[in-house]
């Protein structure tokens, strides 16, 4: 019988100790980049984000809804069009991209709480997707269309908002707010609730539980998380295209959240790390780039079917991600 | 005091009447046994009171109160809770995540403060811990608190789901088939589970279930039915006598 080992409440301590120490270590690490690295740094914080709204609903609440890269292009314009045409302050679209994203969030769950599920529901939301990048590709005026949308010049303090330092400090503090209030939801009756949906929905519904608000609520919050991302995503690369909405990043944040592991808090940050950093060390052998990419993912996951959070859950309790949250 | 009253309740599928003007009552403390050969209604009759199915005619009260056309969780949370007859738990989580996700409506804070980790949500969330750790241990089942609910033998899962169930204090509990499956000792166990909540907490119990020793042992009231239909109801004395339900589970002498 598998009897979890649960973290101690030393462990606990531990656990929520070690939670700030590492973003308080990345504080420093601009001191170790450089402009390159630095770059790539912060691409991973914007997967961190996209991953971990995805594994909420194809982990957590278990829906095969693929809707993710749509909430991330609807972040990124949102954010673009917001700072270019109407002249917002990047910093403040940040949250307003995350609305937007929600709002992708409720359309997606709209099909899904209209009894499409599994298969059905993994069409629609991939067709939600594709209809967002023609939509970015046709709305010329408002989007720029094949040109796309450049994100305006800006200055924060007196620094530029095109210095990749400062944009890493920024992303980070989002990163780490959005991780945190996730877990927080998680460790919750709500995320305990998320979890019953997706294990008995009939079930679920006779202890009370509003299963119909419980999926909405998942999608919007992951839109929202999707969404913050991709505010981020538009400062990072200064210019917003349709093309890097398309299949191809969807197809690499369900990787990320297969490596890392689904439906794991734990998981998401680290399928992101891995996968957003490996292509840059692949860059070393040309020409077998999505050989080897293609090689590690399946490697990880013959070796680790539930993901290298998994790995770490048998290492120490202490990586052990628990429902419900005790006392320290 | 009367807890459920059921009023000429028929639910029919396009042509088919799966439940034909059934009428009851179920008093405080009260175990009451819905009993019939298969297609008989009765699990049509726990989805109709319990909001899963539409009732095409009829009321359903909880003191006094109307259910008829609520939701399935609006009327769990007034009260009228039920168990599944293929198994109702969440194999992934844990048996104390289970029994926790039945206190769901009783937990406090908002989605705001759930968010924002403060201190009103982890009050009454540390609170509910605790109150399901001690609901395992009436159970003797506190040490089983971090098995995977999936990992659990049979009849250790009929028992993890009866107290998921109970673990807010419903008045009205429906359990569907709750002894199906298991050993002897296991059926026992169960059959003190279900005295134990009626006779001390004056839960009123409805009870389908195909073990004829356990219904007669612990039902109060036994409704037989046929055919969507109810054909008679009474003490399990006079249920034992009556000749129409002879008929129906032994066809015509």
């Amino acid at each position: 019988m598998s009897q979890t080992k649960m973290p101690s409440a030393r462990q606990r301590r531990l656990r929520s100790w070690l939670f700030w120490a590492v973003p308080a270590v990345l504080l420093l690490l601009p001191l170790a980049t450089n402009p390159y690295t630095q770059f790539i740094a912060n691409g991973i914080l914007i997967s961190v984000l996209v991953t971990l709204g995805f594994t909420l609903v194809i982990g957590n609440l278990g829906q095969l809804a693929f809707a993710n890269t749509a909430f991330f292009g609807i972040g990124a314009y949102a954010s673009a069009i917001l700072a270019a045409k109407l002249g917002v302050p990047w910093l403040l679209t940040i949250p307003l991209a995350g609305a937007f994203g929600a709002l992708g969030g409720f359309l997606a769950s709209s099909a899904a709480l209209r009894g499409i599920r599994s298969y059905y529901l993994a069409i629609i939301t991939l067709a939600f997707g594709e209809l967002m990048r023609w939509a970015y590709l046709h709305a010329k005026p408002v989007t720029g269309g094949t040109d796309g949308m450049p994100m305006p010049r800006e200055t924060l303090l007196g620094t530029s908002l095109s210095d990749d330092t400062l944009k890493f400090y920024i992303f980070l503090a989002v990163t780490v707010l959005l991780v945190k209030a996730t877990l927080n939801l998680m460790r919750s009756r709500f995320g305990r609730a998320v979890m019953a949906v997706r294990e008995n929905e009939v079930a679920t519904a006779s202890l009370a539980i509003p299963t119909a608000r419980v999926i909405l609520v998942t999608f919007m919050w992951s839109g929202f998380v999707v969404g913050c991302a991709g505010a981020l995503f538009a400062r990072h690369v200064g210019h917003v295209f349709p093309e890097s909405f398309g299949m191809l990043h969807l197809i690499a944040s369900f990787a990320m959240v297969l490596v890392g592991g689904l439906g794991s808090v734990l998981g998401a940050v680290l399928g992101a790390v891995l996968l957003t950093a490996l292509p840059e060390y692949l860059r070393a052998f040309p020409g077998m780039e999505e050989l080897f990419f293609g090689l590690i993912v399946a490697g990880v996951l013959v070796a680790m079917p539930m993901g290298l959070a998994s790995l770490l859950r048998r290492v120490s309790p202490i990586f052990v991600e628990r429902f419900y949250r005790e006392a320290p | 005091m009367t807890l459920l009253d059921v009023k000429g309740l028929s639910v029919r599928f396009s042509g088919l009447t799966a439940l034909d003007d059934v009428s009851f009552t179920l008093e405080e403390g009260n175990v009451r046994a819905v009993i019939g050969p298969n297609g008989a209604g009765k699990s049509t009759l726990f989805n109709a009171i319990s909001g899963y199915v539409t009732p095409t005619s009829g009321t359903v009260f909880l003191k006094g109160q109307e259910l008829t056309q609520l939701t399935p969780h609006e009327i769990a949370e007034q009260g009228v809770r039920r168990t599944f007859q293929n198994g109702g738990l969440f194999p992934a989580l844990t048996v104390l995540e289970n029994v926790m996700t039945g206190l769901h409506a009783q937990t406090e804070g908002s989605f705001l403060d759930i968010l924002l980790g403060r201190s009103a949500a982890l009050k009454s969330e540390a609170e509910n811990i605790h109150r399901a750790r001690e609901l395992l241990k009436l159970m003797s089942m506190d040490h089983m608190a971090d098995t995977r609910a999936g990992d659990l033998s049979g009849g250790q899962q009929r028992i993890v789901e009866i107290v998921r169930t109970v673990a807010s204090d419903p008045p009205v509990l429906l359990l569907d088939e709750p002894a199906v499956g298991l050993s002897p000792v296991a059926r026992a166990q169960m059959m003190e589970i279900i005295h134990r909540l009626a006779g001390e907490k004056g839960v009123g119990i409805l009870l389908i279930e195909h073990a004829v020793e356990l219904v007669m042992a612990a039902a109060d009231r036994i409704l037989v039915m046929a055919a969507g239909a109810r054909i008679a109801e009474g003490t399990p004395e006079e249920i034992r006598e009556d000749r129409a339900v002879l008929e129906a589970y032994l066809g015509h002498a």
